[in-house]
């Protein structure tokens, strides 16, 4: 079983999309196809085999191409392909997405199939002890209504008790369903509709109480990460990292989750910056802590005041030596 | 550059190039030392080409820096799959890979010379029976077909009962869409999901790091030698000082890092009869050797030591056999009780003790306590004491507390 094969190659994927194409193609198609989903230099490399007929899959007719395969042409699944799937029958979350009749159908498909992975062979050791109720049917059902509601475009009424405590009742359209491996937990990215644009806003899918699928869908297009990145701070969090005790590699794999940008200062010093929003504010804070002195914050300058603050605090309880 | 090509041979090489990129991002053509300027143009160009969306670039004094600007809270997919898409391949194998695949659609058992014969008659396509033998086989071999004996003949047929079914269980392409995000082999997930027409537009990962789907070449034989319970031999070479070795132990378990993305093998060495962990990344190549004569008895002994494990280290830096920390905190009552809930819920098992108005003790023995110091700094600003047995991480964790002060508190 190869990971790395040619079955599963981005030429081959470009390729089946124009043999399967209802009609004959111009070579203006097949470009514009090749361009739109191979990789930046494909071009260069498909269009003379096609032209050549070195790929001998389709039959000229004039100017067009015209495919010499079906066009519900389906591959079946390799082997690797289905070990993964059987894996994933073992997952806890699966439960979410499959009711037991699919689960038995897959399963029954899957028969003779070793997973690649038992869930026993991992072990997440930083991972939070208390993730979501997966088995829970509310939970299921909240998570599916709102997984409907997404993929429709669709309001849904929610009742939501927030982490303040406070009980929440509005009407949302769920943007996506955020998955955090970390907390092991889903949270809902959920658009409200304010006077004349959308906000955005989190909610934790455990502490919605109740969901009510209406009848109404969004009728505008809304960018979502047009909204996330408005709502990032103007000045990035500045960190400059000396490296020492493998500090830099270390800094680069922990903050590979954000947008970030990094450059170098001199022989051993580098300057990473890091856009963040109000809502990643804590989270952020507590990971620069977690590095200690390896790291020293430059700035923004309210980044820089919380840390100063938590140092203040902490100052009176240890004294300076 | 004339020999350029846009895809690959091998995976290992292009690994650690992206990983480089990625991680570092800003290395340029000076910077990087261990290959000849010629490659590092070669590969660059690659990059570029696969991830052209995703490539930023920086002009600065000795050249242009380039990186991978990715923000996983914004993308629905991971960018680093399109590096598993880049096998070169012969115009033979892709011109039979549709043909025969086409042809067999129908699920009719055919041997090796009726599709050649099919070939040639009904798409014009002549090839040698062994050619398309071989492929045949190799397609067996990979899955895509069934390979059986009808009598002395060999046929081959193919089963598209799966896929169709996938492709038509909306919530089965709601599971993959998750799961290509989510969960190991991701690149699995998100090529099926291809194949069968399907792309995320639901899901995002809070906590994703893109990187480590480059392992999962490593991942792979790793787990299919715990499957079969096989000891490995593994080419290291050390992310510290790129000293290369060979290690050969019995492989137990995958320990992964929710928060930095990395992974790690757990395995038993026999040589020095105790337990280790190899980060993935260092991992360069996996044989698989001769099967575990106790493995079953390994398994259990790692999971009796789990509850003294933090991380992925089994020995602190004064080698005692374990260790005990102590944080006593300041939580101000009832307003803080989230700290509380925090030392529960990311404790790993510690014990957490009211002892007394406003101020809790959390204990928890370790193997090395070292490497809870950066969990430890996150509750700064309400650590009254820590006190720990391995006097080495106690005094590391003050001196670095102090270095802090002077770092941000000095004003003079």
């Amino acid at each position: 079983m190869e990971l790395f094969s040619e079955i599963y190659s981005c030429y081959y994927q470009v390729l089946r999309h124009l043999l399967c194409s209802q009609n004959a193609l111009t070579m203006e198609e097949i470009h514009s196809q090749v361009c739109g989903e191979g990789f930046g230099e494909s071009l260069l490399s498909i269009i003379p085999k096609l032209e050549s007929g070195a790929w001998d899959l389709f039959e000229k007719n004039g100017e067009l191409y015209v495919s010499k395969i079906r066009p519900n042409f389906l591959m079946p699944l390799s082997s690797l392909e289905k070990s993964y799937l059987k894996a994933l029958l073992s997952d806890a979350r699966i439960g979410l997405f499959l009711n037991e009749g699919q689960l038995g159908a897959l399963g029954q498909m899957l028969d003779s199939v070793t997973p690649l992975w038992t869930p026993g062979q991992f072990y997440y050791y930083d991972q939070f002890s208390d993730g979501d109720p997966y088995q829970d049917s509310r939970y299921r059902k909240i998570f599916r209504t709102l997984l409907d509601a997404q993929k429709n475009s669709q309001y849904v009424d929610i009742d939501y008790n927030s982490p303040a405590g406070n009980r929440v009742h509005h009407y949302y359209i769920p943007a996506r369903l955020e998955y955090s491996v970390k907390n092991d937990k889903f949270r809902l990215l959920a658009l409200k509709r304010t006077k004349d644009s959308f906000r955005l806003e989190t909610l934790n899918v455990a502490r919605i109480q109740s969901t009510a699928l209406t009848e109404q869908a969004l009728d505008t297009q809304v960018d979502l990460n047009a909204l996330i990145k408005h709502s990032y701070y103007k000045e990035p969090l500045t960190l400059r990292i000396a490296n020492r005790r493998n500090a830099l590699e270390r800094a680069m794999l922990h903050f590979a989750n954000y947008e970030k940008n990094t450059r170098k200062l001199d022989n051993d010093t580098y300057e990473c910056l890091i856009y963040y929003n109000q809502a990643m504010e804590t989270e952020l804070l507590i990971e620069v802590l977690s590095f200690g002195s390896m790291l020293s914050v430059i700035g923004n300058e309210k980044f820089l005041q919380s840390l100063k603050s938590r140092l203040r605090k902490q100052i009176r309880m240890v004294p300076i030596e | 550059m004339s020999d350029f090509q846009e895809l690959i041979k091998s995976f290992p090489k292009t690994r650690e190039y992206v990983r480089d990129f990625f991680v570092y991002g800003f290395k340029t053509r000076q910077e990087f030392t261990e290959k000849s300027p010629r490659t590092y143009d070669n590969e660059r160009r690659r990059l570029e080409s696969w991830l052209a969306p995703y490539v930023q670039k920086d002009y600065v004094p000795n050249g242009a820096n380039i990186s991978l600007a990715i923000d996983s809270s914004l993308l629905d997919t991971n960018p680093l799959f399109r590096v598993w898409k880049t096998k070169s391949f012969t115009d033979n194998d892709i011109t039979l890979h549709f043909l025969i695949l086409d042809l067999l659609q129908d699920g009719q058992a055919r041997t090796a010379e009726e599709i050649t014969d099919s070939l040639l008659s009904e798409y014009e396509a002549l090839f040698d029976i062994q050619t398309v033998r071989r492929k045949c086989n190799a397609y067996g071999k990979e899955g895509l077909l069934t390979k059986k004996k009808a009598g002395k003949a060999v046929v081959f047929s193919l089963d598209s009962r799966l896929a169709l079914w996938l492709r038509s269980t909306e919530q089965a392409m709601d599971a993959l869409c998750f799961y290509q995000m989510a969960e190991s082999f991701g690149i699995i997930g998100n090529e099926i999901l291809e194949q069968l027409g399907g792309s995320n537009q639901t899901f995002r990962v809070k906590h994703s790091f893109f990187v480590h789907t480059l392992e999962d070449e490593i991942l792979l034989p790793l787990l299919s030698a715990m499957n079969q319970k096989q000891n490995v031999a593994l080419a290291i070479k050390s992310s510290k000082r790129g000293m290369k070795n060979t290690a050969y132990c019995t492989p137990l378990q995958i320990f992964a890092s929710s928060r930095s993305g990395r992974r790690f093998l757990c395995g038993y060495l026999e040589k020095s009869r105790r337990f280790t962990c190899f980060r993935l990344d260092t991992i360069k190549n996996v044989t698989l050797m001769e099967p575990s004569t106790e493995y079953d008895i390994l398994q259990e002994k790692l999971e009796k030591n789990r509850s003294r494990l933090w991380g992925v280290s089994f020995q602190g830096p004064e080698r005692h056999h374990s260790d005990t920390l102590t944080l006593t905190l300041h939580v101000q009552e009832p307003e803080e009780a989230y700290i509380v809930s925090r030392l529960k819920r990311e404790g790993r098992g510690g014990t957490v003790t009211r002892i007394a108005k406003n101020t809790y003790q959390y204990q928890r023995e370790s193997f090395d306590c070292n490497e809870m110091m950066p969990w430890v700094r996150t509750f700064i600003g309400r650590i009254l004491s820590l006190e720990c047995t391995s006097k080495l991480t106690e005094q590391r964790f003050y001196q670095d507390l102090q270095t802090m002060y002077r770092m941000y508190l000095d004003e003079g």
